[in-house]
């Protein structure tokens, strides 16, 4: 227990870099800019938890005179369980696959399954600050607003702890039969790429079948029992996924029988499903693990005639370095499902949600509404939908790190920083260029846009990728991440990823004031639309020739 | 040539000299040898050449251009081998080639004739189209061979080039790197090897604790020596705690 403990304690301090960071912020001095910069990020999404709360408030306040308020934490236990189900995919291959510090564990004299509850621990915690954005409001808005004793919180937060494990588990259980089936092939990349994919489909689909059940559940005879039973909306919702069930009956009913009775039901099943990776890890894990990394090749010779073709006749250092970039990110599994996948799966999972969770056309029909009032809504809010799908990914936020331990060749070759910039720009924005076309397609059916909607709505959203790619990739630049040895690290676990994303959703969040302000202030649809693209146009401007030269810059100052 | 003139270079906000006042010259058709025991200087030497570490003092100039006013310049006549072959694992050997030919801007014609003929010698054509994450070590350190090589740079900087080269490969290097000064070319490396320097030098330099001990030509290095002895005594005296 006690080597477990140091195990897992090694894992953390590895996998969250507490021990450099606190060699940079202590006795390096280098990073202290950070804490203000964290700081100025968390004051960025404060707007967007505010907005969380408020509908959690309004949502409280709506189902409470039906006496279906408990519902609530229903929605906001499953909401957070299916997205560790969904995201957890990438954290639970990585970590346990693909971290460079296995090699060392491997050789040691561990159990396997002392190395896999090391490796859960590290992505359950992951989890909990990846889920607390969605669950906390959620909790802590029905706690206030239902006035929760002290078993209330007792029970909520021990609920918040086992949250990650069931789906997490299932998750675990799902990857290491796969990767023991991949660990047979000589093409190990590619069918980790297509299993993880199909992986992410069945999550969508349990999405997809949890939505329906919801929905599908509210007939007439259910409305009748509807407003008869107070947990009827509950017991809809958590039909297919009963934890969802237990979770609430056992943050709600505190120390009550029934309440204790659905705790140690959702701690029991946490802890069994827990158990069952464990013992599965015995068998499959080090099996599916040991080996994965080699790489064999065919050794042929090319002739003359072939290795002519095959040599270039001299690209353009530009082209040579964006040929690299797409050729790393697209060959590198990590990245390539954390940043050109991410632009594809993140439209599909929103299609599913909106399917799923209301009736057919729906959201169609509710912007439909309100675009007669305003047109410029249902612009504004595709375009929204367009930037997120297209640049909350880690592509411009990575995009200097995931060179790492190689990027003393970009500081040798005779290449300018604006070249090397201007590739790697190119790159990242045609990955977000990917995204807002797939987000496109997907807005003009889910919200029936017309072709002049969806070109204003497309337009705005590139050009604020401009903009949103040149921060992205100055904030990489500012702190590129080098010395990773798991690439998971490069992109996903990398804290530039998500100062982005802070920044991205904070730059939209005073775009958002401006425009309420410009449209109070009686600005017509077409003023507001033309100042948008003008400040934006600007901002992309200045977004990008500011890259270049901080590029200039911080391409001396980098040691490599 | 490459001239360093009273190079500085600390760590650590100044706590940890690394380089201390190093002034050198490397005269063109040269093999300069750079001796010295582990963290003395040399790796970070090689970094402040190449342009990987700034100067904290001094400057440094390749060919007469000033490495840092000139560096694109310098850039493009220098190649650098490190002292592990950290790579683009992703990549095959031959896209690894090309994006070096491209950066580098070397004609089609010349890249077939190079890469042809550093495959061969590496004795890596068999490989070239598999992706660099399947070579051994040594293989790796081949491919970033060949890629110093394929720009026929004027100077080349080698960072322990042999640490991992079978011994036929350390034999070919070895006959490249006499090749390459013989056409007036400037070829800078450090080493462990006391017999490779001793051999293949034409000058050796020895710097411990950041300062150049010693520097000269085989005979001079023995002449401050009143033994006479190999390089390896003169190493262990010269650098003795």
């Amino acid at each position: 227990m006690k080597r477990l403990l140091t195990l897992i304690r090694a894992g953390l301090r590895s996998n969250f870099g507490l021990s450099i960071l606190r060699y940079r912020l202590f006795v390096e001095k280098k990073d202290r800019w950070l804490v203000p910069l964290i700081g100025f990020a968390a004051i960025g999404v404060l707007p967007s938890i505010y907005g969380l709360i408020l509908l959690v408030q309004n949502i409280y306040l709506a189902l409470k005179p039906l006496g279906q308020e408990r519902a609530l934490l229903t929605f906001g236990v499953m909401a957070g369980q299916l997205f560790i189900f969904l995201f957890g995919l990438y954290y639970v291959i990585s970590a346990f696959y693909f971290s460079r510090d296995l090699e060392f564990l491997i050789p040691l004299p561990l159990k396997p399954f002392e190395v896999m509850a090391s490796k859960f621990a590290v992505v359950t915690i992951n989890e909990y600050l990846t889920v607390m954005i969605i669950v906390l409001p959620v909790l802590a808005g029905y706690g206030v607003l239902a006035r929760g004793g002290p078993a209330y919180w007792v029970n909520a937060v021990l609920v918040y702890l086992f949250l990650p494990v069931i789906p997490l588990a299932v998750v675990s259980i799902l990857v290491v039969t796969m990767m023991r089936v991949v660990n047979f092939s000589r093409k190990k990349d590619a069918l980790i790429l297509v299993g993880t994919v199909l992986l992410v489909a069945l999550g969508m689909s349990l999405q997809f079948l949890l939505g329906r059940t919801g929905r599908g559940g509210l007939d007439a005879r259910a409305m009748t029992g509807f407003f008869t039973s107070p947990d009827s909306l509950l017991n809809i919702v958590g039909s297919r996924f009963p934890p969802s069930i237990w979770a609430t009956k056992a943050i709600a009913g505190g120390f009550s029988a029934s309440g204790l009775a659905n705790l140690a039901l959702f701690v029991g099943t946490s802890l069994a499903l827990f158990a069952a990776i464990l013992a599965l890890s015995e068998k499959l894990f080090y099996r599916g693990l040991v080996g994965l990394a080699e790489v064999s090749g065919r050794r042929r010779s090319l002739t003359r005639a072939q290795m002519s073709q095959r040599v270039s006749s001299g690209r353009h250092a530009v082209r040579a370095i964006f040929v690299r970039e797409w050729r790393i990110m697209n060959r590198t599994p990590i990245f390539l499902l954390n940043g050109t996948l991410v632009v594809l799966i993140v439209p599909a999972v929103f299609v599913l949600m909106a399917r799923a969770g209301s009736g057919r056309g729906d959201a169609g029909s509710i912007l439909k509404a309100m675009s007669s009032a305003n047109p410029l809504i249902v612009i504004l809010a595709s375009a929204v939908f367009m930037v997120l799908c297209g640049s909350l990914n880690g592509t411009s936020s990575s995009a200097f790190s995931r060179e790492g331990r190689q990027f003393w060749i970009s500081r040798v070759v005779p290449v300018t920083a604006r070249e090397q910039v201007a590739a790697k720009f190119l790159h990242s924005y045609l990955v977000s260029l990917l995204g807002t076309i797939t987000a496109s397609v997907v807005a003009a059916w889910l919200l029936h846009l017309n072709v002049a909607q969806l070109a204003a709505a497309a337009g705005l959203s590139l050009v604020a990728g401009v903009f949103l790619t040149s921060v992205g990739m100055m904030i990489d630049l500012a702190r590129p991440l080098l010395d990773w040895t798991n690439p998971q690290k490069a992109i996903k676990q990398n804290l530039n990823v998500l100062l982005a994303m802070c920044a991205d959703i904070g730059i939209l969040t005073v775009l958002f004031f401006a425009v309420r302000f410009a449209v109070k202030a009686g600005a017509s649809a077409g003023t507001v639309l033309v100042l948008l693209y003008a400040v934006l146009a600007a901002l992309s401007g200045l977004g990008y020739s500011a890259l270049v030269k901080f590029a200039e810059k911080r391409y001396r100052e980098i040691e490599a | 040539m490459i001239e360093l003139n009273h190079v500085s270079k600390s760590y650590n906000k100044g706590k940890v000299k690394a380089v201390d006042d190093l002034t050198l010259t490397i005269k063109s058709g040269e093999i300069f040898g750079f001796l010295g025991p582990n963290g003395a200087g040399k790796t970070t030497t090689i970094k402040l050449i190449v342009g990987l570490l700034r100067p904290d003092s001094g400057t440094i100039a390749v060919e007469g251009l000033d490495t840092e006013k000139q560096s694109l310049e310098a850039k493009a006549i220098t190649t650098y081998v490190p002292d592990y072959p950290n790579v683009y694992e992703r990549l095959t050997g031959l896209e690894y080639l090309n994006f070096i030919g491209d950066v580098y801007g070397v004609p089609k014609a010349e890249r077939l004739d190079r890469i042809g003929k550093w495959l061969e010698l590496f004795e890596l054509s068999q490989a070239v189209m598999n992706p660099i994450q399947s070579y051994s070590h040594g293989m790796k350190q081949k491919i970033v061979l060949a890629a110093a090589l394929l720009p026929a740079p004027r100077v080349m900087v080698l960072d322990e080039p042999l640490v991992g080269l079978d011994p036929r490969a350390a034999h070919s290097l070895k006959e490249l790197m006499r090749e390459h000064c013989d056409q007036g070319k400037t070829l800078f490396f450090s080493t462990h090897i006391m017999e490779v320097a001793e051999k293949l030098c034409d000058r050796i330099g020895i710097i411990d604790k950041g300062r150049l001990v010693a520097c000269g030509t085989m005979e001079e290095l023995k002449s401050l020596d009143r033994t006479q002895e190999s390089l390896e005594t003169i190493f262990l005296d010269l650098t003795e705690k």
